[in-house]
């Protein structure tokens, strides 16, 4: 299967940094993974984020070395435009992301950016709706909606624009838990349905760790560790990178250590408790 | 802030009235304006501002006009008192303070009525640039988030002690300061993101964006419409002409 | 210390935010408020301060009516900190960002400065003491938004959602210092949905849902009521759902990985124990 990306020995300094932001970071995805970027507060997740989908070096300048190539294309050499349709990107903050009064029109926009005529944007927007469950709320206003709806509306006009890649920036960072689970499981289905590859930036792991393919995890600019939930949440250096352990995986690792419960899945909650019962804990 | 939200902010409403195509409410307050500035005396202003009222009573915005009226009132009292003192005509200074209320609820009843969706579809039939179009619509969009964020600087400022109540002229214009320097800081991190978004969603990629929304005027708009020059029209020929005989 | 008196708060669209709240905070503890976005979290923080005045009952600070004073002269008392640092900052330096709340309050100058210092070392920012606050990072200015309540030594800490946007190592500093509070004697209020963070804190939690209070108590109760956690949509502890899950199990719900991790070790121990006389 072709990388849907691939990033090779990249190097990114702001203009006036003192420090790369970026350090000869090299990472593949393929297709439809489900891949998530941990690392600790400054690390240069965003700046990562942003020269995926182009945003880096199109909209901001700075030393650029390396390369990035999304579906074979490479990211320096493509515009903003073909990259759009490539990358999704839904960014922490919905309501900046939300440009018109109404729901519907704001799920068309990056379609009437792209001069998409008139029937095939009714129709993409249509399918946006259907699969983010928001009909009912399609002639509302952003004001009138809850944190969790304007995310929801605000994925519809990236999923409008029908990216095969869509990068998620610490999306559950305002939504309550059950909020939170619900936008998991829905990207869950998205991965499951369209095939869509996501990339997504998030503390909370608990969350993410049972439908995630891999963790990536970075410190100042370098990518540190990349492997299967697993194989990262287990590793020793993954409590020094403030990778947020989920607390019960932490239970389950200090038992692999003393080589009880040592296969590759992550146990849930339940899961890890009757396995405690079997062996007459 | 009250002033800006009750006069100016749109808000969504189920009146005939807004259902209007937007071109015809823009018509319909156009010539409110215009008519308030031809008047010539304090009876002829009462009429029209009586129609406004009967106006925005249809387009079930009355509440918020007679606000944004009373709201206005104060500050063209200060007009009436200046006039005073230098043209020393009563009348002349009444009707001048009194105008000023006009043109605002004038524009102010096409502001509340229309969405930023509609003044974005009147300001591309107008042919204006499309960044410009753009950046106004945001900015509408944006005002009650803006206000939203205001409140919340205050309550985080008062909850450091800052007064906001209290002291003289100099010292409550310096209490703004802790204010207004994250409102702007706010603001312009705001447009940075909202710059990420436009670009990340293809803004820009063509020079003649096409549109989601169709906008065809209905009979109901062109009837309005004429009705509206019509009663312009009629208007301003008695205020001119025939009124003038009546009044006493 | 803070009461609420058949507290109810409508907003002006005709929403009903808070519908008879009737709790107290006492001195010294350690509360952790939660539920759902749009419960009243926030609406009810906001009431202590005078920030929001009740529609009706009455919110009581040190037994003073909070109708009857000033949000400032409250917030000596009562410091919250919101959950946008970008919503404060503003000064010329950091030094002077903290102490700004410390002038307003008229704090002495020299006593200012003493404060100021011991604030910026409480939280690592003495070598950004000249810097312009709009400058650092997000979890600086987080810091310093907790430096500038702290620096002016409130006895009651409010914190809203303090973890959103925060790593591991930042959350534990949080943790540590949330702890450190407590053992001064000062009443910390935590609103939050991390409910993986607030669980080994093992606080007073209040539960909320559309206004109401569903539930007020130990963590340990509260948080192994499974039906009343679903109904306010509020997460279950991941050690609660694993000792929920296991027959035996000791008397409460382990506080954090490694309380769990021992006592399965001592089964184990009994069990090859047990084993080893038959």
């Amino acid at each position: 299967m072709d990388k849907i990306l691939e990033i090779e020995e990249l190097s990114f300094r702001y203009p006036e940094a003192a420090k790369k932001a970026v350090d000869s970071f090299n990472l593949d995805i393929g297709e439809s993974e489900i891949v998530v970027l941990a690392g600790p507060s400054g690390c240069g997740k965003s700046t990562l984020l942003r020269t995926i989908n182009g945003l880096i070096p199109h909209m901001y300048n700075g030393d650029y070395s390396g390369d990035v190539r999304v579906a074979g294309s490479s990211v320096r050499a493509s515009s903003m435009r073909d990259l759009a349709q490539i990358v999704g990107f839904l960014f922490q903050n919905p309501e900046n992301q939300i440009f018109m009064f109404t729901v519907e029109r704001d799920i068309a926009f990056g379609l009437e950016n792209l001069g998409v005529p008139r029937p095939e944007m009714r129709r993409r927007v249509d399918e946006a709706i259907s699969l983010l469950g928001i009909g009912n709320i399609s002639q509302r206003a952003p004001h009138e909606l809850s944190d969790g709806q304007k995310q929801r509306v605000a994925l519809a006009g990236v999923l409008a624009m029908r990216p095969r890649l869509i990068i998620l920036d610490e999306p559950t960072s305002l939504l309550d838990p059950k909020t939170a689970m619900e936008l998991v499981d829905l990207v869950a289905r998205l991965r499951k349905e369209l095939g869509t590859t996501f990339v997504v930036v998030e503390h909370r792991l608990d969350l993410l760790v049972r439908v995630a393919d891999r963790i990536v995890v970075m410190d100042a600019g370098a990518k540190v560790l990349d492997g299967t939930p697993r194989d990262v949440l287990f590793s020793e250096a993954a409590d020094g990178y403030g990778v947020a352990v989920p607390s019960v995986t932490q239970v389950q690792k200090m038992l692999a250590r003393d080589g009880l419960v040592a296969d590759g899945k992550i146990y849930s909650a339940k899961e890890l408790a009757s396995i405690m019962e079997r062996r007459g804990a | 802030m009250m002033w800006l939200s009750s006069g100016f902010i749109f808000r969504k409403g189920a009146s005939r009235y807004h259902r209007l195509d937007p071109r015809v409410k823009l018509l319909v307050s156009v010539l409110m304006f215009v008519t308030a500035l031809i008047v010539r005396s304090i009876f002829q202003l009462a009429i029209v501002l009586a129609f406004m009222v009967a106006v925005a009573a249809i387009a079930t915005v009355l509440k918020r006009v007679a606000r944004t009226m009373a709201l206005t009132a104060t500050f063209s009292a200060l007009i009436f008192i200046i006039n005073v003192v230098f043209t020393r005509n009563l009348e002349t200074s009444a009707l001048y303070a009194s105008r000023f209320v006009a043109i605002v609820v004038s524009t102010s009843l096409f502001f509340i009525t229309t969405s930023p969706d509609e003044l974005e579809q009147v300001m591309k039939m107008f042919r204006l640039p499309r960044d410009v179009v753009f950046a106004f619509v945001t900015a509408v969009r944006f005002i009650p988030v803006m206000m939203l964020d205001a409140l919340q600087i205050m309550d985080a400022q008062k909850s450091r002690g800052l007064e906001l109540e209290k002291g003289n002229l100099l010292r409550r214009v310096r209490n703004m300061i802790p204010i207004l320097i994250p409102l702007v800081v706010n603001a312009v991190v705001r447009s940075g993101e909202l710059a990420e978004a436009m670009e990340s969603r293809a803004y820009g990629a063509v020079p003649r964006p096409t549109s989601l929304a169709v906008y065809r005027a209905k009979t109901v708009d062109r009837v309005v419409a004429v009705a509206a020059v019509l009663t312009f029209a009629f208007t301003a020929y008695s205020f001119y002409f025939l009124l003038p005989t009546f009044v006493p | 210390m803070i009461e609420f008196r058949d507290v109810t708060y409508i907003h002006e669209n005709g929403v009903k935010a808070l519908d008879g709240i009737t709790m107290q905070m006492d001195a010294g503890e350690t509360i952790a408020i939660v539920g759902e976005n749009g419960a009243g979290k926030t609406t009810l923080i906001k009431h202590v301060t005078g920030l929001l005045k009740p529609t009706s009952g009455a919110v009581l600070v040190d037994g003073v009516n909070t109708r009857e004073t000033s949000t400032a002269t409250l917030s000596r008392k009562v410091g919250i900190a919101f959950q946008n640092p970008d919503h404060q900052l503003f000064s010329e330096s950091v030094q002077e960002e903290i102490a700004f709340a410390l002038k307003n309050f008229g704090f002495p100058p020299d006593l200012v400065e003493k404060r100021v210092t011991w604030g910026l070392q409480l939280f690592g920012l003495e070598e950004y003491k000249e810097s312009s606050p709009l400058i650092l990072s997000g979890g600086e200015k987080k810091r310093l938004t907790l430096a500038c309540i702290l620096a002016w030594d409130p006895e009651v800490v409010i914190l809203d959602e303090p973890t959103v946007g925060q790593d591991a190592i930042q959350k534990e500093k949080l943790a540590g210092t949330i702890k450190m509070l407590g053992s001064t004697g000062k009443t910390v209020v935590v609103v939050s949905h991390d409910i993986e963070f607030l669980w080994p804190l093992q606080p007073r939690v209040v539960v909320m849902k559309s206004g109401r209070i569903v539930a007020d108590g130990p963590a340990p109760e509260l948080m192994t009521k499974k039906e009343m956690l679903e109904s306010a949509r509020v997460a279950e502890p991941q050690l609660v759902s694993f000792y929920q899950a296991l027959s035996r199990r000791p008397e409460s719900p382990f506080v954090d990985a490694l309380e769990a991790r021992l006592w399965i070790e001592e089964g184990e121990a009994s069990h090859r124990g047990g084993s080893a006389v038959t």
